[in-house]
């Protein structure tokens, strides 16, 4: 076998982070080289760096058949990189000829040739051996169908090498399968196939060879024959627990919260009681529906079935509006699209949610300031006043702001979607120790973190979610990155 | 607490001042715009007289033109500001006053009940469009497009496609308040009819309720992040309707008033108020994509594009050139905002490429 890609020694620093770190990696012809690594372990980097849409630090190197290069897109593309990223990347409108053929129309003097891409696309399809047919539109199309014409569209163009990024996330297993058995078609014809999944079983279904990644650098390459789940799980965890933050821990108090059978969109058959003092860690691979059963719980989507209870009583959220009359609170995972009012001032955006609990019609943007000014010396927000606008603050005062958003509300249970992201240091440690003097007052706290580190140190209890439902709970001394890896990413689910 | 404390300013921002009063850009263009005509008023008479531009009885009589576009330009505030558009003002107009009109004239309803029935017609039509603006995801654009081709066609239905003429049964509202009061400077006799003083109440009562109310809170939150505002506990649907509703009103008003002046409902009587108004708020400073503008700036922007037409009237320009200087000043005016927060930007830009220069500099000085 002969090699097609070679990194080596490839780091990337984004400003304050160290995204990789001094990674080689190689991939030959025909066959699937597999990366794994938690989330933020680096590998969607590494892919964004082969697919030229971002450029590594300057002491490595990237190789394509032997000759040194630099990749840009375009020159991924002509030299047969073809990247399938996680999101679909298609023009729904279109059927899967124009969509294969989109911006490489095959035209002579300035004609589109229809029926030469047409039959093209008949014969890639039928290569594939998949029933689809070139004239189906893409909205027609499940989303494990669109897959299949996005690893056409790279047939199509030629490509040597293909990296499918978690291509089978949010599939169900029959259309896993299809997906899986095209890989092995492809890569049978000489292509190079860099695979990631969250899935182990589906790396040791098809993959022959893994590299590990954690926290940007590479860990170990194994080839996939004599390795066992137990020795790839060891290498992508192992950070060293000593080193995590520490918190104060709280005598848990009474049940707060009781959620029973709760089903939604992405969400199945979901139980567990939360009771005021502690904080539930919810762990889990990005795309788990953890998000998503927070959305339930707080109304910003509908209750399927199942039940939910405040404080022993049956609540019925058809809006956020009753969640926040029932004292939730939702630190939401992006605040800057779903937190906040980015163009108003701090003291603007700190008054909006609890207009749902004042009787008075009329708002004094004096009053408000002054609540602003309260919130801004709190939570140690760093601006020259509550008047500042949000969008001018950094990443880390803007989750405070969101926070004095929700504290203003004087809610009890807080719903925290990944405290933490992006923001500095400095500024996470002083969101975890208000987290805990939330249950000093006697609160209760719902964590989604994809960060091992924070779920760990952060969480009295630990719920691992995987496909929608819970896989497992753990507490106490059972909270192990390994535990948790083990249930998320284990055997896959039916 | 009367002074609140600043803590720890680690990070200083810094605004220019026309990006933190937003308004302050077309204000300025605006008042070069009236020293511009007032100079050049005083060249062409050679100084010796008056500019008759700000003469009081010009001023009263642009307020008369501008009333009435400006009335709808409080709500059509309202409605682009939670991030909609309503192109169906103009022809919903025209079938208001023919509505009343015939109510008047025809259906023998008696002057109340048909400014009643025409205004109700108004706010019932404004609803369900923002009916279904609110519960569909629709563009705004599109519907009220295609309310304004519906309106002018109900008008054409009902009017016979004639014009309904009155015998001045609404003339009460075009009365003069200030019956024989002149201008000083001129000695003409100075009008000032209800309508006027009836905008700079709504006006009053449009930036009252924007700013200092819940209700005006919601529909800058609505605007700015309607997701945002959903997840704060906001009923987005029902704010979004509830702007339509309010322009249903306001146009109702306006088209009573443009019917006591000319006296006949006809469709042709509210035809083009739809871009009058919308260029009026966007000078103003209103984002088509919702979330920011305010009535002050509309209220600049009401009295800048009412003053244009009258100002080249008194400079004797050719009418087809005010259509070509109208624009020319909607486009000005709009980019001026973006222009000069471009150019901070690349000043922004600008400084921190020389902070950065020096700091490599030192680095490399203090380095091995």
């Amino acid at each position: 076998m002969d090699e097609i890609l070679r990194l080596s020694h490839i780091s990337k620093t984004f400003p304050g982070v160290r995204a990789l770190q001094d990674i080689s990696f190689d991939l030959k012809r025909g066959e699937v080289h597999c990366l794994c690594g938690e989330n933020g372990a680096g590998k969607s980097t590494l892919i964004k760096i082969l697919s030229g849409a971002i450029q590594p630090d300057e002491d490595g190197q990237i190789f394509v058949d032997g000759n040194a290069v630099t990749l840009t897109p375009s020159t991924a593309l002509r030299m047969g990189i073809h990247t399938i990223y996680q999101e679909h990347i298609v023009f729904n409108a279109l059927n899967i000829t124009e969509n294969i053929f989109a911006g490489a129309e095959i035209a002579r003097h300035g004609l589109l040739q229809r029926k030469e891409m047409r039959r093209q696309t008949e014969n890639v399809l039928s290569y594939l051996k998949s029933d689809l047919t070139p004239d189906m539109r893409m909205t027609d199309l499940t989303s494990g169908q669109q897959k299949i014409v996005e690893i056409a569209k790279a047939l199509v163009s030629k490509s040597n090498v293909i990296i499918l990024d978690e291509p089978t996330a949010s599939f169900s297993s029959r259309e896993i399968d299809t997906v899986l058995n095209i890989v092995k078609t492809v890569k049978s014809d000489g292509i190079g196939v860099i695979y990631i999944s969250h899935h182990l079983d589906e790396v040791f279904e098809i993959g022959d060879r893994a590299t590990v990644l954690r926290d940007g650098r590479k860990v170990s390459m194994y080839p996939i024959a004599g390795l066992t789940k137990t020795t790839l799980i060891k290498d992508m965890v192992g950070r060293d627990p000593s080193t995590f933050y520490k918190r104060e821990r709280v005598e848990r108090g009474e049940t707060v919260l009781q959620v029973k059978n709760v089903s939604g969109k992405g969400v199945r058959d979901v139980s567990f009681e939360l009771h005021r003092g502690e904080v539930l860690g919810f762990a889990g691979m990005v795309g788990s529906g953890r998000s998503e059963l927070m959305e339930v719980l707080f109304g910003g989507a509908p209750l399927v079935y199942g039940e939910i209870a405040i404080n022993g009583r049956s609540v019925r959220h058809a809006s956020p509006r009753s969640a926040i009359q029932n004292k939730m609170c939702f630190i939401t995972e992006s605040r800057q699209t779903t937190g906040l009012f980015l163009p108003k001032t701090i003291a603007e955006n700190v008054a909006v949610a609890n207009m749902v609990n004042t009787r008075q019609f009329i708002m004094r943007p004096a009053n408000d300031l002054l609540i602003g000014e309260k919130f801004v010396k709190l939570l140690n927000i760093k601006a020259p006043s509550a008047r500042t606008r949000v969008v001018n603050l950094s990443g880390g005062n803007q989750q405070k702001v969101v926070l004095g958003k929700w504290f203003n509300t004087g809610g009890e249970i807080y719903i925290f979607d990944e405290p933490s992201l992006g923001i500095d240091v400095g500024s996470k440690q002083e969101i975890y120790k208000v987290m805990v003097d939330l249950l000093k007052e006697d609160k209760a706290i719902l964590m989604v973190s994809s960060d091992m580190p924070e779920v760990i140190s952060m969480s009295d209890r630990v719920i691992v979610f995987k496909q929608g439902q819970i896989a497992g709970e753990l507490s106490g001394e059972e909270i192990t990155e390994e535990n948790i890896l083990t249930l998320s990413i284990g055997d896959r689910q039916e | 607490m009367s002074k609140p404390e600043v803590p720890n300013t680690t990070l200083q921002v810094k605004e220019s001042l026309f990006k933190r009063y937003e308004n302050l850009t077309v204000l300025s263009i605006f008042v070069s715009f009236v020293v511009i005509v007032v100079v050049v008023q005083l060249i062409s008479t050679g100084g010796s007289r008056f500019p008759t531009f700000i003469s009081p009885v010009n001023i009263v009589n642009i307020l008369q033109q501008v009333a009435v576009p400006g009335i709808v330009a409080i709500s059509m505030t309202m409605v682009m500001v939670s991030g909609g558009i309503d192109l169906s003002v103009g022809m919903l107009a025209s079938l208001v006053s023919i509505i009343v009109a015939l109510g008047i004239s025809q259906w023998r309803l008696g002057v109340g009940p048909s400014v009643l029935v025409g205004v109700a017609s108004a706010i019932v039509l404004e609803t369900a469009m923002g009916f279904i603006i609110s519960r569909t995801r629709i563009e705004p654009f599109i519907i009220t497009l295609g309310g304004m081709i519906s309106f002018q066609g109900i008008a054409l239905l009902l009017s016979n496609s004639r014009e309904v003429v009155m015998k001045g049964e609404l003339n009460f509202l075009t009365m003069n308040l200030v019956e024989g009061a002149r201008d000083p400077v001129t000695g003409l006799i100075l009008r000032v009819p209800p309508y006027v003083v009836a905008f700079f109440v709504i006006a009053l009562i449009g930036g009252l309720l924007l700013t200092y109310t819940k209700y005006g809170r919601r529909i800058y939150a609505v605007g700015t992040n309607p997701r945002a505002a959903f997840l704060a506990g906001i009923d987005v649907r029902n704010v979004r309707l509830s702007v339509y509703m309010i322009q249903g009103l306001l146009v109702g008003v306006g088209a009573t008033m443009l019917l006591a002046r000319i006296n006949t409902g006809i469709i042709t009587l509210g035809q083009g108020l739809e871009i009058d108004t919308i260029a009026m708020v966007v000078i103003g400073g209103t984002a088509l994509s919702g979330g920011k503008g305010n009535i002050v700036g509309t209220l600049i922007g009401v009295f800048f594009l009412g003053s244009i037409a009258n100002a080249m009237n008194l400079l004797r320009l050719p009418s087809e050139v005010q259509f070509l200087a109208k624009g020319l000043v909607v486009i000005i005016a709009v980019s001026a905002g973006d222009v000069s927060s471009q150019i901070s930007e690349f000043r922004g830009l600008r400084r921190e490429q020389a902070k950065a220069r020096s700091a490599a500099a030192t680095a490399k000085k203090g380095g091995p």
